[in-house]
């Protein structure tokens, strides 16, 4: 069965959207990301122009974001405060990425643009997985992850001003940092049709010290908020957002995730970190052949612009 | 066109020479011709399609349908349309876009269908002058905007790429055996509108030769227009984009909630 798609202009098999929405789906709910950045690349190896992708992955992390930070909201773990702070950085980040995907549209580039964006930041964060996950996986007796927070440790956060009180964090510390770091997670949203979890996490414990209790809830609920930006911009600036393609990705999405967190539940997690690690690692590579290899098609050629 | 055919006769007739006045009197071979379909409709099931061109020659000479007396052209084309053509170049070890040409008008599409391949039958001036066959598509470069050294030759290796492209989606197609005789006079052609195709109304062309010469042409347009859910999506998201994110927004973000709350009351109960 096959169904005409308005934005991509293009007649695709439902069932194949649907299984890689559920196949994505699946993997994000057994790991516990977004899957943004398996999806994204996966569409544009299946033919969707690589803006519609990303602008069309912008509505698909809506819709995966949204029932986490439901479920971690009502559990009180969203740092609202902060959420909100980091919300205000994600919405300038976001309108810039969008103008910056227009302008490199216009130029022929986003397409290059895109898969060196992937191959550095998924190729970096993987690699680091990677290391990380087999170290734990060899020594299970001290694989513990060391504590990360380091009281009465400073750093050059806290000599920043606009000091703001973060209840819900026990933080009292200046909104600047979270500011950037939303902002920047919105800019890789617009771009990369990404949730930007995985840079946002690791900032969040790392930069801000914030608990890890909070971290998840928090981040879901600003990606809801930027990812809904994006999809507004990307669909009022480049007429890039596809609701049919988005609807067969998030119905096939949502019913894998379920899936997944039930088999993530009888898995162990070192194993699974490893597993994660190592296909970011292969999509990373996968892209960064395409982008050294010579293609076997050197010409393009585009209608619109 | 019966006037005009009139006019033709009257001018053979008064022009021949007596001793051929035997011939004259045979009125001159035309072509008429039609499309199966007059319009077609882009709805959200279209997965492609095929349209039929169909017509005959009148007064045919022809003793059968396999004598090969005439030869039959058949070209549809798409609306022509604004082309940029990029060219990949190595810098820094990453192939990006380096070169490109822009094109003001490249048909977006170009199915072309003949009785046998055209340079068999006709010169290719012949074929130029009548656009028929993948060199003679018209195409016209963009003068100032042309980016990269001033190579004409290097316009060519574009155009080249264009019709390389197009004809890998199976938006440009040729078919040299595309169109059939079926009787001494009555012909067809089928040609295949792929998924992929650009919106926009084609323009069928019919050409009858003879003995390398084109005798009559006939041409006919055929709408082609998105319909029903489509039509409404595709304007929706492009006459008032806000209500279209809103909306998609607001299904995402359902479909993510039901999902949540469904899921919850499956693992409590």
């Amino acid at each position: 069965m096959h169904v005409y798609l308005p934005i991509a202009e293009m007649s695709a098999s439902v069932l194949v959207f649907l299984g890689l929405g559920a196949a994505v789906g699946f993997l994000s709910g057994l790991f516990g990301v977004g899957g943004g950045f398996l999806l994204t690349p996966l569409l544009i190896f299946l033919g969707i122009p690589p803006a519609v992708a990303v602008g069309t992955g912008a509505a698909h992390i809506v819709a995966s974001s949204v029932s986490g930070a439901y479920t971690q909201f009502q559990r009180n773990n969203v740092d609202v405060r902060m959420g909100v702070v980091m919300l205000l950085g994600g919405l300038v980040g976001t309108y810039v990425g969008v103008e910056v995907v227009r302008m490199l549209r216009r130029a022929g580039h986003f397409d290059v643009a895109v898969s060196l964006l992937y191959v550095t930041f998924l190729g970096v964060i993987g690699t680091l997985m990677l290391i990380e996950s087999i170290k734990t996986l060899r020594s299970p007796a001290t694989g513990k992850p060391a504590s990360r927070r380091h009281s009465g440790q400073h750093n050059w956060v806290d000599g920043l001003p606009m000091k703001m009180r973060f209840t819900r964090s026990k933080l009292y510390i200046s909104a600047i940092p979270p500011a950037i770091i939303g902002m920047f997670v919105g800019f890789l949203a617009a771009l990369m049709g990404v949730g930007g979890g995985f840079v946002m996490i690791p900032a969040m414990i790392y930069l801000l010290r914030m608990p890890t209790a909070v971290v998840v809830g928090t981040s879901l609920f600003q990606i809801v908020f930027v990812a809904a930006f994006a999809v507004l911009l990307q669909a009022i600036q480049n007429r890039t957002v596809d609701v049919v393609l988005a609807l067969l990705l998030i119905c096939g999405g949502v019913l894998g995730a379920q899936f997944g967190s039930m088999a993530g539940e009888k898995l162990r997690g070192d194993q699974m970190r490893v597993l994660l690690a190592a296909l970011v690692v292969i999509v990373a590579l996968r892209m960064a052949v395409d982008l050294v290899v010579m293609p076997a098609e050197l010409f393009s050629f585009s209608g619109r612009l | 066109m019966r006037l005009r055919l009139a006019i033709v006769a009257c001018l053979a007739l008064a022009t021949a020479p007596p001793v051929f006045a035997q011939d004259a009197a045979r009125p001159p071979e035309a072509v008429e011709a039609d499309v199966s379909t007059r319009s077609v409709s882009i709805t959200s099931s279209f997965t492609g399609t095929e349209i039929i061109v169909f017509g005959t020659v009148e007064n045919s000479r022809q003793p059968s349908a396999e004598a090969g007396t005439y030869d039959v052209v058949v070209v549809v084309e798409g609306t022509p349309l604004p082309v940029i053509v990029r060219k990949k170049a190595r810098v820094g070890g990453l192939w990006v876009n380096a070169e490109s040409v822009r094109f003001a008008s490249f048909p977006s599409y170009y199915a072309i269908a003949s009785t046998r391949p055209i340079d068999e039958f006709a010169e290719p001036e012949q074929q130029r002058k009548n656009e028929i066959g993948f060199d003679h598509i018209r195409m016209v470069p963009a003068g100032r905007t042309y980016i990269g050294p001033a190579d004409p030759r290097e316009t060519i290796e574009f155009r080249e790429a264009v019709i390389r492209l197009k004809e890998r989606d199976r938006l440009y197609v040729m078919a040299e055996h595309g169109v059939i005789f079926i009787g001494r006079s009555l012909f067809r052609a089928t040609i295949t509108l792929p998924p992929n195709v650009p919106v926009g109304p084609l323009t069928a062309r019919v050409m009858l030769f003879k003995d390398g010469a084109l005798l009559s042409s006939y041409q006919s347009k055929v709408t082609m227009e998105r319909e029903g859910l489509e039509r409404f999506l595709h304007d929706s998201a492009f006459d008032r984009p806000v209500l279209y994110a809103l909306t998609t927004i607001l299904l995402a973000a359902l479909a993510g909630l039901a999902a949540a709350l469904a899921f919850r009351r499956a693992t409590a109960t």
